[in-house]
């Protein structure tokens, strides 16, 4: 006789967004698996439409909290490239430090209050402060240190209003930036901690499986910019080429669009990155490498936090780096670029803190948005999430594990997955 | 005193604003029970709460049940954040037919999410105690708030414009220097000219000042500067599309 039987553990926590794990049990074989993603819909794209250019930045700024300086970043880049706008050395800089601020705060914040607790046995951060106070406070430092840095450089932590194509509305001064360096200099401590405890952790291997990785071309030194897409079985193919690349599709079951590459899912992300740069990273970050290398496992999504947290001391030093390079030039203000609108189209890729994010722009006449296409990293993310909950949930199944909630839970918190907002379940249907 | 902490559609900005407040957190969390907080802690304690804090916008059908049963397991309910008042800039497609917004998007018809057609600010579903502005709250702002509903009372509502705190920080009027379209002397000041501050004109993310704010009277002002009628209306829609006066502009 057949019973269907409904359990719902427990809410899906510590993760940006609404979402569900959907885990259809028959005869103790899988039978479909869903990452079910219930964020309402904002048609973000569409509400840039008919805006002219200046606006789109402080709009996509609020597609994400956690990452709206990639999108912001993505977003002048791709329209300047329409406008057949450059800018300069400078401005260049400056977004590459507004990005290596983001990957710190956003690294720290999953690291530290999101993933740890997994780790240590907590519901939160917050209740590991009797036991742990030293790591939830260094991780809380790491996290400011980023944070005061997209502060002073946009105008605020969360939706900075200085970010304009053609450059910054406002530049820091000197003062302002040797006092930021002098604050990541003290938060490098915390992104040396976050290396010691995940790579202490073991990491099961259930989730092991093969994997695809996609990530940005930096060109000489590791970093979150470039024109190039890097692949790992060897493809490299220039950003314009990104829906060829991401192949999205639109299901029932997800507010978020699903991406395949030649018909496979792929990863995108710390563990894509740092995996298909290696050799790219230098100073502390890359002396840890050396010894932490195999444990960073290209076919364990799970190992992701460790290549996020060899990541965030790359992130702190090159950002120490980047502001000694800029008061070393001495900073000009008013290097805004003036832009002239005119018709074209645009295409962009940056490295948010989850993976890549495109921005492509088509401009009219007068500079208007006649069109807008973003794809987040969660999105290309989502059928490699569903992948690899298929793949553990059988193995678990075959081991005898009878609650597969917590381990699912763990392997998708490990893509720190953004899908904007809380409040999320897993639920698992078993068919006996 | 016991608290929740709850999402609807949105970026999550507001809580993790929240989150953000590194040097006062453990403080903060100290003096407060937190009952419910999904974008931070797994733990979730059934019963009622003194306080609701919540952000976001009611787009979909779940979002709407969602804040009645919040609206009933809590004595004070205070939305914070643009979506929360006034929608998010989602709210800017108030009016667009819903297959049209899917298709532009979705590549289909279907209303698959279970969206409602629009987004809504919560007082149009809920009963609402208290409204904190910004997009994203001010730290300092909700810091100030929670120290009041400790002691039991609300704080009052800021009436003054944006303009106000430019003149206080002494940032020349961008408007009048520079002829940009600031959306300053229509929003809700509170946020020390942050836009202004940085060179960077207003755009209004405080919302606009309730039954005060005059944007038929900011309207003729940028028209005159230049400006053209669609871009002023989109700018002012961005944020306050649900604002009555902005949806007379909207509608011509």
């Amino acid at each position: 006789m057949e019973t269907a039987n409904e359990v719902i553990v427990e809410h899906v926590t510590r993760v940006e967004g609404h979402g569900n794990i959907k885990v259809l049990i028959e005869d103790k074989r899988v039978k479909e698996v869903k990452f079910e993603i219930y964020e309402g819909p904002r048609f973000i794209e569409k509400v840039l439409v008919g805006r002219t250019y200046y606006e789109v930045p402080d709009i996509v700024a609020r597609i994400c909290s956690i990452c709206p300086d990639p999108h912001q970043v993505a977003a002048v880049e791709a329209i300047e490239k329409a406008l057949g706008v450059s800018v300069d050395w400078q401005t260049k800089m400056l977004r590459e430090l507004q990005l290596l601020a983001d990957v710190i705060s956003s690294h720290a914040l999953h690291l530290y209050l999101l993933a740890l607790p997994d780790y240590l046995g907590y519901p939160d951060a917050l209740s590991m402060v009797d036991k742990y106070g030293r790591e939830v406070k260094m991780g809380l430092e790491l996290k400011r240190a980023g944070n005061v840095v997209k502060e002073v450089l946009t105008g605020r932590s969360i939706h900075g209003c200085t970010v304009k194509p053609g450059g910054y509305t406002r530049v820091p001064t000197p003062s302002e930036l040797e006092k930021l360096s002098s604050t990541l200099r003290q938060s490098m401590e915390g992104a040396i901690l976050a290396v010691e405890l995940f790579s202490s952790f073991k990491y099961p291997d259930f989730v092991r499986d093969e994997n695809v990785f996609m990530a940005v071309d930096p060109g000489g030194i590791y970093g979150f910019m470039g024109n190039h897409i890097l692949v790992s079985d060897g493809g490299r193919y220039p950003v314009e080429e990104y829906k060829k690349l991401t192949n999205e599709v639109t299901v029932p079951h997800s507010t978020a669009k699903h991406s395949s590459y030649k018909g496979r899912p792929f990863m995108v992300g710390a563990l894509a990155r740092v995996l298909l740069n290696k050799r790219k990273l230098k100073g502390r970050a890359a002396e840890m490498l050396k010894e932490l290398e195999p444990k960073l496992d290209a076919f364990n999504p799970l190992t992701n936090n460790l290549a996020q947290a060899i990541e965030t001391v790359y992130a702190v030093e090159r950002a120490v780096e980047v502001i000694d390079e800029l008061l070393d030039k001495g900073l000009k203000q008013d290097v805004e670029v003036k832009v002239k609108p005119r018709r074209g189209v645009g295409v962009s890729a940056v490295e948010a803190p989850r993976g890549v994010l495109y921005h492509c722009y088509e401009l009219d006449d007068e500079g208007r948005v006649a069109k807008a296409d973003i794809i987040t990293p969660t999105a290309q993310n989502a059928a490699n999430i569903e992948k690899y909950i298929k793949v553990s949930a059988e193995r678990l199944l075959s081991m005898g594990e009878e609650r597969l909630e917590g381990p699912l839970e763990l392997l998708v918190r490990a893509y720190d997955p953004c899908i904007s907002c809380s409040a999320h379940l897993i639920k698992v249907i078993k068919i006996r | 005193m016991k608290a929740g902490l709850y999402s609807l559609t949105g970026c999550a900005g507001d809580l993790l604003r929240i989150v953000n407040i590194e040097d006062k957190l453990l403080e903060i969390f100290d003096k407060v029970e937190i009952m419910d907080f999904a974008l931070a802690s797994s733990r979730k304690v059934h019963g009622k709460v003194d306080v609701a804090f919540v952000e976001g916008s009611v787009t979909t059908q779940k979002d709407l049940e969602y804040i009645k049963k919040i609206r009933e397991n809590s004595n004070v309910l205070v939305a914070i954040g643009d979506c929360a008042i006034w929608g998010g800039v989602q709210a800017s497609l108030t009016g667009i037919d819903l297959k049209e917004l899917m298709k532009s998007v979705y590549n289909t018809e279907e209303n698959y999410y279970g969206f409602l057609g629009e987004h809504k600010a919560i007082s149009e579903v809920v009963k609402v105690d208290y409204e904190l502005p910004g997009c994203p709250i001010e730290a300092e702002e909700f810091i100030e708030l929670l120290i009041d509903v400790l002691r039991g009372v609300l704080p009052e509502f800021k009436d003054y414009p944006v303009c106000v705190e430019c003149k206080i920080r002494e940032v020349p009027c961008l408007i009048i220097e520079r002829g940009e379209a600031c959306l300053g002397p229509v929003t809700v000041g509170g946020c020390k000219a942050r836009c202004p501050y940085n060179n960077a004109p207003c755009i209004g993310c405080r919302g606009p000042i309730k039954d005060e704010a005059n944007v038929a009277g900011e309207l003729s002002m940028l028209l005159e500067k230049g400006w053209k009628r669609e871009d002023v209306v989109n700018r002012l829609k961005l944020f306050a599309a649900r604002y009555k006066d902005v949806s007379k502009l909207i509608k011509g």
